[in-house]
C-alpha cells in the first residue's frame, strides 16, 4: 500500500547500485537525481532493485528505460516482474506533433472559412426560409395538416409566459427614453415634446424592437434546444422514418404560433410603454394622466402604431425561421446543441436589426 | 503492486450501513460491502436498482443518508483532493472525456494537477497508459469527438489510470460495445489487475463481465446487498437473482466462464 511519506534511497558505489523503497510518481524525481550523482559518467551496470516495496507504472517505465540504455536490474521481485514485463514490452512511441500553423496563415485560413462559412450559410438560410414558407403555405390550404395543439402550447410558452418580462421591460425602455428627452429638451424649453418623443419612438421603434430581441433570446433559443435535443436522440429520424415530415410537425407549429404571439406581444409592449411614458409625464413633467390622455391622440397617429405592429409578423418569421434552422442543423453531439443556440441568438437578433434599418429607410421614402 | 495488494488482509473500501433514499423512496437499506485488496466485484441488479447511486456513494460523488464508505481506512469524504485522485480511478459510462481536449491532454490532465512531472514526461506516460490500455500513440492527439465508443472507453481507461489508482470503478465498462470490443475490455481489466494489482469494482448488466473477471459478485436487489462468487450465487432461491443467474442469457455467460477458467 501507498504511504503519504513514501521515500526512496539508492545506496552503493558507481558500479553496482541499490533501490530501496517506494519507487512511485512521487518519489520517481528523486530517485533520478540520487542515481545520477552516485553513478558518476553513467558507469554504473547494475541496479539492485530487491528493496523495493512499491513500484509503480512510472517507475516501470523508467526501470525499463535504464535497462534499454545496458543497465541490469537484479533481484526482481516477481510481483514486480509481471509490471516490468508488461511495460517493457510495450511498444511506446511518442505522441505525434501538432504542427503549428503560422499566425498569418492562420489568419488567412480564417478568412476563407469565415467567407465560405457566410456563404453557405447564406444559401442555407435562403433555402430553409423557402421550405418553411411552403410547408406553412400548404399548411394554411388544407387545415387538416395542422396541429392547433402544438400550436396552441407554443403560444402559450412563447407568449403568455412572456408577458411580464415584456411588459416590465417596455416601462422600463420608456423611462430611460422619457428621462433623456427631459434632460436634452429643457435647455430648449421643449421639455413638453418628451411626451410625443416617448409615444412615437415606443410605437414606432422601441416595444417591437424591444420584443423581438427578448422573444429572439427567449423563444427562439428555445426552438434551437429542443429541436437539437431532439436531433441528438436520433427523434428527428425516428419522425423521418415513420414518414412524417419534421418541417411540418416541428418548424410550421412554431412558425405559426410566433407569427400570432409576437404581434400580440408588441401590442402589450405599447400599452405598457404609454403607461411608462404616462408616469413619466406625472413625474417630470407634472402632467396628470387624464391630460395625458387627451394628447396622446393629438401626438400620435394610426401610422405609427402601423409602422410598429407591421414589423412584429416579420420578426416572428425570421425569429423562428432561424431557431429551427439551427435546430435542425445539430449533429450528433451534445456540445452542438449549445452551439447552434448562440448561432441562433445571434443571427436572429442581426436580421431583427437588420431589417429594422431597412424598414426605417423604406418608411420614410414611402412617407409613412 | 500485486504483491502489496495481497500482503494486506484489511478491506481497501469498506461500506457500512450504507442508507440513500430519494423522497419517500428508500433506495439502500442498510448496505454493507467489504472489498479486498486485488479483488474484482462486479455489482449487478436490475435497472434501476440504485447501482449508479451505490457506485457514486462509494466513490465519495454522493453523500449517503446514513453510513460510511472507508477507503484505505480514512472515509471517503474526508479525503483530500490530491489523496482521493491517487487513491480511486473511474471510468464513466460515457467515459466523460473533457471534448476540449485530446486523448492524451484528457490523460495528462489529472498528472498536471497533482504531480511535478515536466511536461515531456508526463507526454511520455501519457503515450505508455495508451499502450498500456492498446491504443496508439497516434490517437493521443485525436478529440474525443473523433472516437469509436471502444476507444472512448480504452482512452477513458487510459485517464482512469492516469494517476495509479489503487482502486479502479467502471460504470457499465462493456455497455455499447461490440462483442469483440467487449471481450477486449474484460481481457483489458484483468489484465491491469494482475499485473498492476489494482482493485476493481464493476457496476454491470454484462453476464459475461460478471461471471468471467469477477470474484465475488454483489447484487443489488430489495434494496441490500447480497455478495458472494457467482457459484454461490446459482444456489441462491431468491427468485429475481435465481431467475438473473439462471435465465437464457445466463447460460451463454456460463459457458463463457467454464472456458475461461479452464484455461
Amino acid at each position: 500500500m501507498r504511504r503519504p511519506a513514501a521515500t526512496i534511497a539508492v545506496s552503493g558505489d558507481g558500479d553496482r547500485l541499490a533501490l530501496a523503497g517506494v519507487l512511485a510518481v512521487s518519489t520517481l524525481g528523486e530517485a533520478r537525481r540520487s542515481l545520477k550523482t552516485l553513478s558518476k559518467a553513467g558507469a554504473s551496470r547494475s541496479l539492485d532493485i530487491a528493496g523495493l516495496d512499491d513500484l509503480d507504472t512510472p517507475g516501470a517505465l523508467w526501470l525499463c528505460s535504464l535497462r534499454d540504455n545496458g543497465v541490469e536490474l537484479t533481484g526482481v521481485r516477481p510481483q514486480h516482474q509481471s509490471l516490468l514485463d508488461l511495460i517493457c514490452r510495450l511498444d511506446l512511441k511518442p505522441l505525434p506533433k501538432v504542427a503549428p500553423v503560422p499566425r498569418w496563415r492562420q489568419l488567412v485560413v480564417d478568412l476563407g472559412a469565415g467567407c465560405h462559412d457566410t456563404r453557405h450559410g447564406l444559401v442555407e438560410l435562403i433555402t430553409f426560409v423557402g421550405r418553411a414558407a411552403s410547408w406553412t403555405v400548404s399548411a394554411l390550404i388544407h387545415p387538416a395538416e395542422l396541429r392547433p395543439a402544438a400550436i396552441s402550447r407554443h403560444i402559450a410558452e412563447t407568449g403568455i409566459q412572456a408577458l411580464p418580462i415584456i411588459g416590465v421591460m417596455a416601462v422600463m425602455i420608456a423611462v430611460v427614453i422619457g428621462y433623456q428627452g427631459v434632460a436634452q429638451l429643457r435647455p430648449y424649453g421643449g421639455e413638453d415634446l418628451t411626451i410625443n418623443l416617448v409615444a412615437v419612438s415606443v410605437l414606432r421603434e422601441m416595444a417591437v424592437l424591444i420584443t423581438a430581441i427578448m422573444v429572439a433570446g427567449r423563444s427562439g433559443s428555445a426552438f434551437t434546444a429542443e429541436i437539437g435535443v431532439m436531433q441528438t436522440r436520433e427523434e428527428v429520424d425516428a419522425l423521418k422514418v415513420m414518414g412524417i415530415e419534421p418541417m411540418q410537425v416541428l418548424v410550421v407549429p412554431r412558425l405559426i404560433a410566433l407569427v400570432i404571439t409576437l404581434p400580440l406581444l408588441a401590442a402589450f409592449a405599447d400599452i405598457m410603454g404609454l403607461i411608462g411614458g404616462a408616469a413619466i409625464a406625472q413625474v417630470l413633467l407634472q402632467v396628470s394622466p387624464s391630460q395625458y390622455l387627451t394628447r396622446l391622440p393629438h401626438v400620435v397617429s394610426g401610422g405609427d402604431l402601423f409602422v410598429g405592429l407591421f414589423k412584429a409578423p416579420i420578426f416572428a418569421f425570421f425569429i423562428a425561421v432561424i431557431g429551427c434552422m439551427h435546430g435542425l442543423r445539430v449533429g450528433g453531439s451534445a456540445e452542438s446543441v449549445g452551439r447552434e443556440t448562440t448561432l441562433a441568438v445571434v443571427k436572429s437578433i442581426f436580421v431583427v436589426l437588420a431589417l429594422d434599418a431597412l424598414f426605417s429607410v423604406l418608411f420614410e421614402r414611402l412617407g409613412i | 503492486m500485486s504483491g502489496r495488494a495481497k500482503a494486506m488482509s484489511e478491506p481497501i473500501l469498506s461500506a457500512r450501513g450504507i442508507v440513500n433514499r430519494f423522497g419517500a423512496q428508500l433506495v439502500h437499506d442498510q448496505l454493507n460491502l467489504d472489498i479486498l485488496p486485488g479483488e474484482i466485484v462486479g455489482i449487478a441488479g436490475g435497472s434501476g436498482a440504485g447501482k449508479s447511486v451505490l457506485l457514486k456513494t462509494l466513490t465519495g460523488l454522493h453523500r449517503p443518508d446514513a453510513g460510511d464508505v472507508v477507503l484505505n481506512g480514512k472515509s471517503v469524504q474526508s479525503l483530500g483532493a490530491a489523496e482521493k485522485a491517487s487513491l480511486i480511478g473511474v471510468l464513466f459510462q460515457q467515459g466523460a472525456l473533457f471534448s476540449s481536449l485530446s486523448v492524451a491532454q484528457n490523460i495528462m490532465l489529472p498528472m498536471r494537477e497533482h504531480t511535478t512531472l515536466p511536461a515531456n514526461e508526463r507526454e511520455q506516460l501519457a503515450a505508455m497508459k495508451l499502450a498500456l490500455t492498446g491504443l496508439p500513440a497516434d490517437d493521443g492527439i485525436k478529440f474525443p469527438g473523433a472516437l469509436s465508443g471502444g476507444m472512448v472507453k480504452r482512452a477513458a481507461f487510459a485517464r482512469a489510470l492516469a494517476l495509479d489508482p489503487q482502486i479502479l470503478f467502471l460504470d457499465e465498462p462493456t455497455s455499447d460495445l461490440d462483442p469483440i470490443a467487449a471481450s477486449g475490455i474484460d481481457s483489458l481489466i484483468r489484465q491491469l489487475n494482475e499485473t498492476l494489482g489494482v482493485t476493481v469494482v464493476i457496476v454491470t448488466h454484462d453476464l459475461t463481465t460478471l461471471f468471467t473477471i469477477c470474484g465475488r459478485i454483489a447484487v443489488l436487489v430489495d434494496r441490500k446487498l447480497t455478495v458472494d462468487t457467482a457459484d454461490e450465487l446459482m444456489k441462491s432461491t431468491h427468485p429475481w437473482i435465481h431467475e438473473f443467474f439462471h435465465g437464457p442469457r445466463a447460460e451463454g455467460a456460463m459457458e463463457a466462464r467454464r472456458t475461461s477458467h479452464g484455461n
